[in-house]
């Protein structure tokens, strides 16, 4: 009795150690895996823009596909309306600012990469900071200036790593929106919001 | 039964190592072994694809719809303007122009000297924030770029000592220890502030070696006179300063501008990027 009573409790321990030990490195790996992926494609699109034997819309559309499948922009639409607001808008509102706002959010990362193109990226370390959270933390280095870009992404459920937010210099683009769009919103409506957006460019101040 | 009570102890022991390690796994990308492929996925993400709203989101970013205290806010969206026009017909050009006629080279000289020059403002705030090594690698990176990086034009420090500035101020120090940032102030020409920034100016300024130049009357042969009411050692620190602005804005030409392509309402926008940026500098 005594001795079957010591081999449980025997095996129950190496269970559990091999278990979380094999768990952690579960982590680490494919932590690594979302470095080297986030890596790969954001390498991909500086090296797009530095080509200079492709043209202007040649170098759009490479960059743009590449980012189509590390941005999930409609949750970015989402988030940076927020529920409250995307659950009063119909289909057909919701399906319209997605359009005219990932628009947006595209251009805007061009631009910001594209005003570096002379500067090369460095891709530091990946965090994990929720269960499926992970955080891949980026520079923009130049000769004498580094701008510090962090890619936050999450899991989705068909199981892909996908870029949720980005943070640059500490200023999350989703949580700007956000607050712009909930300050904008209590003085207009949903509609007037997304009239400004379809005549962006035109600024207010 | 002293024993039982003994396997069971080890047991939990083990266990709770084995979870803390789990949790308090800092995980660096490098090290990792592919040698386990044969485990369970993480915890699916209850995001749905099709436009239902997952909560953990919705949480995360729930600060941004606060609402914020800004008695301030007629005029500053009134200062915001001014800036911004100031910024975009006098700054810019003038910066442009200076950009046409200078260098790369010589204009990222006068910037490290400048730089240099706030050694001491950024070494007392690493002080005050207990940041020792911080303030020990300033402390180096003033010598050797003074002696060195002759006068501080170059930055052997961070070219050949790999040894990075820390930038701080008075204001990321009384944040350090729990001063809030008050509600947001924007200040003529200076641009976007706070209750807590603003008052730190003074501090700040008193570490700024061009508020000195008047003491030392070896370095300009006159130093007596007004000129339009304004004494002449203040016209010299005022020169300096507009110096230092426009060869630094030389060197970040669009920056601004492609900034203010994500926003919608240019005040409130500019405001918050101020507030998270500080939040950001303080917690570093």
């Amino acid at each position: 009795m005594q001795f079957t009573k010591k081999i449980i409790i025997n095996m129950l321990l190496v269970t559990i150690f091999s278990l979380s030990f094999g768990t952690t490195f579960l982590f680490a790996d494919e932590i690594s895996e979302i470095r080297e992926m986030t890596k790969e494609k954001v390498d991909h699109v500086i090296s797009t823009l530095k080509d200079d034997s492709l043209s202007k819309a040649e170098k759009k559309e490479g960059i743009l596909k590449t980012i189509d499948s590390l941005f999930d922009f409609s949750l970015m639409a989402r988030l940076s309306l927020g529920k409250k607001h995307w659950t009063t808008l119909s289909t057909e509102g919701r399906a319209e600012f997605s359009e005219l706002f990932v628009e947006k959010l595209k251009q805007s990362y061009l631009d910001k990469l594209d005003l570096y193109t002379d500067e090369e990226v460095v891709v530091d370390e990946a965090k994990l900071t929720k269960k499926n959270r992970v955080e891949v933390l980026t520079y923009l280095v130049s000769k004498d200036d580094k701008m510090e870009m962090t890619y936050k992404l999450y899991k989705t459920k068909k199981n892909v790593w996908m870029v949720y937010d980005v943070d640059v210099l500490g200023v999350s683009i989703v949580q700007t929106y956000r607050s712009q769009f909930s300050g904008i919103l209590k003085k207009e409506s949903l509609e007037e919001l997304i009239e400004r957006l379809r005549s962006s460019g035109e600024l207010g101040s | 039964m002293p024993k039982n009570i003994l396997a069971s102890l080890t047991f939990f022991i083990i266990l709770s190592i084995s979870i803390m390690s789990l949790k308090g796994q800092v995980v660096f990308a490098q090290a990792s072994t592919p040698e386990t492929s044969n485990a369970v996925p993480l915890t699916e993400s209850s995001v749905d694809d099709e436009g239902g709203f997952d909560d953990e989101f919705e949480d995360e970013f729930a600060v941004a719809e606060q609402e914020v205290f800004d008695p301030l806010g007629g005029y500053n969206r009134v200062m915001t303007g001014f800036n911004d026009g100031f910024y975009i017909f006098v700054l810019d050009p003038v910066a442009r122009g200076y950009r046409w006629v200078l260098p790369d080279t010589a204009r990222r000289g006068v910037k490290n000297f400048f730089h240099n020059l706030f050694f001491p403002l950024r070494f007392v705030n690493n002080v005050l924030q207990l940041k020792a090594k911080n303030a020990g690698e300033e402390f180096l990176r003033f010598s050797i770029n003074s002696t060195i990086g002759i006068l501080g034009f170059w930055d052997p420090a961070k070219d050949l000592f790999g040894l990075e500035a820390h930038e701080e101020d008075f204001g990321q120090t009384l944040g350090y220890y729990g001063v809030g940032g008050g509600f947001h102030v924007v200040l003529p020409f200076l641009g976007p502030s706070n209750l807590r920034d603003m008052f730190s100016l003074y501090p700040d300024m008193q570490m700024d070696p061009v508020n000195y130049v008047e003491k030392r009357p070896y370095n300009f042969p006159k130093q007596e006179g007004e000129y339009l009411g304004v004494s002449r050692p203040t016209l010299q620190a005022l020169e300096m300063k507009l110096f230092k602005t426009v060869n630094n804005e030389s060197l970040r030409i669009g920056q601004y501008e492609n900034l203010k392509k994500d926003a919608i309402e240019l005040y409130p926008f500019l405001r918050d990027v101020y507030e998270q940026n500080r939040a950001k500098l303080i917690r570093e």
